[in-house]
């Protein structure tokens, strides 16, 4: 295995990818009982807004984050010349998703309480 | 259409319309139920969005998916099947999705 | 400048397998007393000559241009003629050595490289001159010569295309070495069949099978970047038909002088 940091950028690119996969089509599944009328979708949604799941949006929020400005860092790759910068511009996608997962996970975290109790 | 491209312009599609998703839709957080997100879809306009977000979604799962199984030595021999499995997948749901969408609408 | 710390024992750790006896590899340790300027390559000669005949290992011009002694040294891939032993073996006084890696082992650390040969000859490395050859000499630019970025410094080492994590796992893949010799090609002025060579790489197989994980300009001991390459060969698949016309203009003027800025 030959370990650098693009390889591990490639490794979480693949990971949260094949996870957001999984999670569109649960996601389509879910919301996809509005087609069932309003008491169907609510029930269904009431079932996944408990405490637990709020927890894996956390989860999730940063999986997103990091696949888009993973993205965001390869478009940049590819139209302009920056190979140079390849360990810069790695590092500067993580801390800003980072940040954004802190950011926003905040808040989710303080609903989940507010929620549980 | 390479799907090397098709991924890419999904790609930017999806910096623009999971920005407005995320914004519009889960922040801040808010207890989810039928009646708050029927407020937002009774525009057409935002019907219209969640379509072409839903769409750029769909091509850019199934053509990432695409991607990582072909990658794999063996499943790359079979890569007509599996483009056409997307293909399919990919039809059946957004038709479902979209319906979802369309679902979201005051009782006649 | 004199280094007291040149002169001491250290340990080169080597991957070993014989295909006769072995199930798999297993690693094998030799102390070797390092001399100033001491290279990797040296260290294994000491190593095959006084303490174990056995050892097997592909070298030839102790130079850097043949491109036969590219090894895993400690975790990266580069030659091991121009690693210099001590700024590998740290404080530990201690040095891995492998074969390169996501490749088959013949022994030791000789690997069989058939799929990099294949993969190099599929892209047709050589020039394609134009029917109408000058008589005296092809003239380039500055400008169209630095375009190249040194690309033809490469010495087929394969250090790139075993660092390749997409070759670790799809061996259909054409593979960096063989992509950067077909950006070579496409830029030369004096290739007739760009658009050609375009079209064969825009494929599944092709540039687009390219991931960007960059290992191969972090392994290659030219200092070359194959990375930059395939994202140009990407840009230009897209129009290939607009940069064949250009190039059809640019060879009616291959004889002439170019002119001066």
């Amino acid at each position: 295995m030959y370990k650098t940091t693009g390889f591990i950028s490639f490794f979480l690119r693949r990971l949260t990818g094949i996870a957001l996969v999984l999670y569109l089509f649960m996601h389509l599944w879910v919301i996809g009982s509005a087609t069932g009328g309003p008491e169907v979708f609510n029930a269904r949604l009431n079932a996944v807004q408990t405490p637990i799941f709020k927890l894996l949006e956390i989860a999730l929020l940063a999986a997103v984050v990091y696949h888009a400005f993973d993205g965001i860092r390869l478009l940049i790759v590819h139209y302009f010349d920056v190979t140079d910068y390849r360990k810069s511009l790695f590092y500067a996608a993580f801390v800003v998703a980072a940040i954004l997962t802190v950011a926003g996970g905040i808040p989710l975290f303080l609903f989940m309480l507010e929620g549980a109790g | 259409m390479r799907v090397f491209q098709l991924q890419r312009w999904s790609a930017i599609a999806l910096l623009f319309f999971l920005t407005i998703h995320m914004i519009v839709v889960h922040y801040p957080p808010f207890h989810i139920n039928f009646d708050n997100i029927l407020v937002r879809l009774e525009n057409p306009v935002w019907k219209v969005i969640d379509i072409l977000f839903l769409l750029s979604v769909l091509v850019h799962a199934l053509t990432g998916a695409y991607q990582v199984i072909t990658d794999v030595d063996r499943a790359f021999d079979y890569r007509k099947g599996l483009a056409w499995a997307a293909a399919v997948i990919g039809v059946v749901a957004f038709v479902y999705g979209a319906a979802t969408i369309w679902a979201f609408q005051l009782p006649v | 400048m004199s280094n007291d710390n040149t002169q001491r024992t250290v340990t080169v750790s080597i991957q070993r397998f014989d295909p006769d006896v072995d199930k798999k590899p297993h690693m094998q340790d030799y102390q070797v007393e390092m001399t100033k300027g001491m290279t990797i390559l040296d260290a294994l000669h000491e190593i095959k000559t006084h303490q174990d005949g056995s050892v097997t290992y592909r070298r030839s011009c102790r130079h850097g241009i043949c491109g036969s002694c590219a090894m895993l040294i400690n975790g990266r891939n580069t030659l091991a003629c121009k690693t210099p032993l001590i700024d590998e073996v740290g404080h530990k006084n201690r040095v891995t050595l492998g074969p390169l890696p996501y490749l088959p082992i013949i022994k030791d650390m000789v690997v069989d490289r058939t799929t990099f040969w294949e993969q190099y000859l599929r892209v047709k490395p050589w020039l394609i001159p134009p029917d109408d050859i000058p008589e005296k000499e092809f003239r380039m630019s500055k400008e169209e010569v630095n375009a190249l970025h040194d690309a033809e410094s490469c010495i087929m080492c394969g250090a790139c295309y075993s660092s390749c994590t997409v070759i670790g796992l799809n061996k259909h893949y054409v593979g960096p070495h063989a992509l950067l010799k077909a950006f070579m090609r496409v830029m030369d002025p004096r290739d007739e069949a760009p658009g050609q060579r375009l079209a064969d790489l825009d494929g599944a197989d092709g540039v687009y099978r390219c991931h960007t994980v960059f290992n191969c300009i972090d392994a290659c001991p030219k200092g070359l970047n194959p990375t930059q390459a395939i994202e140009t060969l990407r840009k230009l698949a897209q129009k290939r038909k607009k940069f064949e016309t250009t190039r059809r203009k640019r060879q009616q003027h291959l004889h002439e002088p170019i002119p001066a800025k």
